[in-house]
């Protein structure tokens, strides 16, 4: 038996193995990953290391400023509210249900828009033509107002309100991933895979899925976007999480009568949002770079 | 044309009919005391046929609030909220096109790195929080814009097209110019802070749609021909790059009513949002099956107008005219 220990083979590196190496040569797209690695981790564990409770009133403390600002307490670093809770430890609860809930329906309804977008575009007749037309019928209404309907009809709660923007986001999804397995579809190795008799399962997954994973990161990205955004207005709306539950975009609505008493209990909340999607949008883009040079 | 024609208003017909079934559902699960079902059968199938009937002759039933006509109060609120959304749509497409053009023009350049930078911070900011901040802005500049409600309450206008931006020219002999001005004055910030979220979108399809024609085959040849850069930009690749972002920027049109009604909420302008809000906080829910009716309507028949205009005015989409699938 032959070993060869020093003459070492090249090992061929998988595609997913090399677009992560080009993903790791771009700083500020790692950088926006373990960010959102960390907020995560940060949400999740909050009610562990943070040494006041969200819900903890102090009324000898109300209305902090942030500590770097003249009446400030180090103990309340993002200072506190109008009946003295601290301010910080809200933000992470908050976090919790937002992005939480942002992450689950991403998954949730990628999955399911993906599955349903592919059985459309690789089936043909009476099942495509049904379900473009009912696509198109839900495309029109817009999430708010579905968001409203569902709540009128089940009444307000955080698991309707994400129900109903899953709802909303489907039908986009469905068809951006609808789109770019049709453009697939009329390539040559497609139908080379398609005369050696492949079936539709492993023709989607072989022939398929290598081939899209540039745009499925595009929607993917758009799709968390969009229900950061949808989750935190239909919270400020007041149709989002209910009352002992925090959420970023009801953090604001409690506070915009203070508006003018302490800018910052609406200020930090919209920042946090602004740098969750943002970091989002960063990560989503350098991996979209990566897998575009991993391509070429 | 005519096939095309008779292709499109099918797929309308079928739509409508779904959209009047899920209005149909909210009707008997939501509303108490519809008036336009009739009830006196109880199969479902009648009762819909009843309420189709209605609704084709513009019976949608009367508010329980003010026993106002449900169809004319909607309608007027929707006009303010479209005129919200133009006027927001013509702030960015002011920005948003030249930045776009730059961008596809100087790919990858600083330039265009800082030009996806704004892009990508208009898309991060959620348009109710710059609408709660720009809600501070009186105290800081002191009253230049108002920031509250539809128009100065001084002015009394009479309703004609339900477009308060018309209506206020029509009694330019009452009050000069002057309601206008204060009626654009009403609508010019929550018009920006819409904007934010519009610029993004119209960037990046801008700048996708340039890079794509810039790295297409006759602009090569334009190149080879020895035409000057400036030329081969404004004659060739604008003309071929910005018809084809009208077609996305529709799909984005229930997004972009959808953020208008949360802006009327924050600034208290009398739109389709705060109409609809405070009518079901008042417990008033027949408006929701109206609201959405008259939503998807337009959103429907706006889709379809688009589609015939760019057949209008595209050469590439003009041959879906001639193709029988």
């Amino acid at each position: 038996m032959l070993i060869n220990n020093e003459f070492n083979e090249d090992k061929i590196q998988s595609p997913l193995q090399y677009i992560w190496a080009i993903f790791k040569s771009k700083n500020i797209a790692v950088v926006a990953m373990w960010f959102i690695i960390v907020l995560v981790l940060a949400s999740l564990f909050a009610p562990w290391f943070f040494p006041h409770s969200p819900l903890e009133q102090n009324a000898d403390k109300m209305l902090l400023p942030p500590y770097w600002f003249e009446g400030g307490d180090i103990n309340h670093i993002l200072g506190t509210d109008d009946l003295g809770r601290d301010s910080l430890s809200r933000l992470f609860h908050g976090l919790q249900l937002t992005l939480g809930g942002a992450l689950i329906i991403t998954v949730c309804v990628s999955l399911l828009g993906m599955a349903i977008g592919a059985s459309a575009a690789l089936t043909k007749g009476i099942k495509a033509s049904v379900l473009h037309h009912l696509l198109d019928a839900l495309l029109t209404i817009p999430s708010l107002l579905s968001a409203l309907i569902l709540i009128a009809i089940f009444g307000p709660s955080y698991i309707n309100c994400l129900i109903a923007i899953s709802l909303s986001l489907l039908p986009q999804f469905i068809r951006g991933s609808f789109l770019a397995i049709e453009q697939e579809l009329s390539k040559q190795y497609i139908v080379a895979l398609q005369l050696d008799g492949a079936t539709k399962l492993r023709l989607f997954r072989f022939g398929i899925m290598p081939n899209i994973l540039e745009p499925t990161i595009t929607i993917i990205n758009r799709l968390f976007t969009l229900a950061v955004i949808e989750i935190a207005t239909l919270g400020f709306l007041g149709f989002g999480a209910q009352l002992p539950q925090t959420e970023l975009g009801s953090l604001i609505a409690s506070s915009v009568d203070l508006i003018y008493l302490s800018p910052w209990l609406v200020t930090f909340p919209g920042i946090t949002i602004f740098l969750v999607i943002m970091m989002a949008n960063v990560f989503a883009e350098g991996l979209r770079h990566a897998v575009i040079e991993g391509e070429e | 044309m005519l096939s095309f024609l008779i292709r499109r208003l099918n797929l309308l017909f079928i739509t409508a009919l779904i959209l009047t079934i899920i209005a149909f559902i909210i009707e008997k699960n939501v509303v108490v005391n519809n008036t336009i079902i009739d009830t006196s059968s109880n199969n479902y199938l009648l009762q819909y046929f009843s309420y189709l009937i209605n609704i084709i002759t513009g019976e949608f039933g009367y508010s329980a609030l003010d026993n106002q006509p449900l169809l004319a109060r909607g309608l007027m609120f929707f006009a303010s909220t479209i005129e919200l959304c133009l006027l927001g749509l013509v702030f960015s497409s002011l920005v948003a096109i030249p930045l776009g053009v730059l961008g596809g023009l100087f790919r990858d350049t600083k330039l265009d790195y800082v030009i996806m930078t704004i892009a990508l911070s208009g898309l991060s900011l959620p348009v109710f929080w710059v609408g709660v901040m720009v809600l501070l802005l009186p105290g800081v500049w002191g009253d230049l814009l108002p920031v509250d409600g539809n128009l100065s309450l001084v002015y009394e206008v009479p309703s004609v097209t339900g477009f308060l931006l018309i209506d206020t020219l029509f009694v330019t002999d009452q009050y000069g110019l002057f309601a206008f001005f204060d009626r654009l004055a009403h609508l010019l910030l929550p018009a920006l802070v819409l904007s934010f979220f519009l610029t993004t979108e119209i960037i990046r399809l801008t700048r996708h749609s340039m890079t794509m024609v810039m790295r297409s085959n006759y602009i090569k040849a334009a190149y080879a021909k020895g035409f000057s850069r400036r030329k081969i930009v404004f004659a060739h690749a604008l003309q071929n790059a910005l018809p084809p972002i009208i077609p996305q920027l529709r799909l984005q049109l229930s997004t972009i009513l959808s953020f208008a009604m949360t802006i009327e909420i924050v600034f208290n302008l009398d739109g389709m949002g705060d109409w609809l809000l405070s009518s079901l906080n008042a417990g008033d829910y027949g408006v929701l099956p109206v609201g959405m009716l008259i939503i998807t309507s337009f959103i429907l028949f706006f889709s379809i107008l688009i589609d015939i205009l760019m057949v209008i005015i595209s050469p590439i989409m003009r041959g879906s005219l001639y193709a029988n699938q």
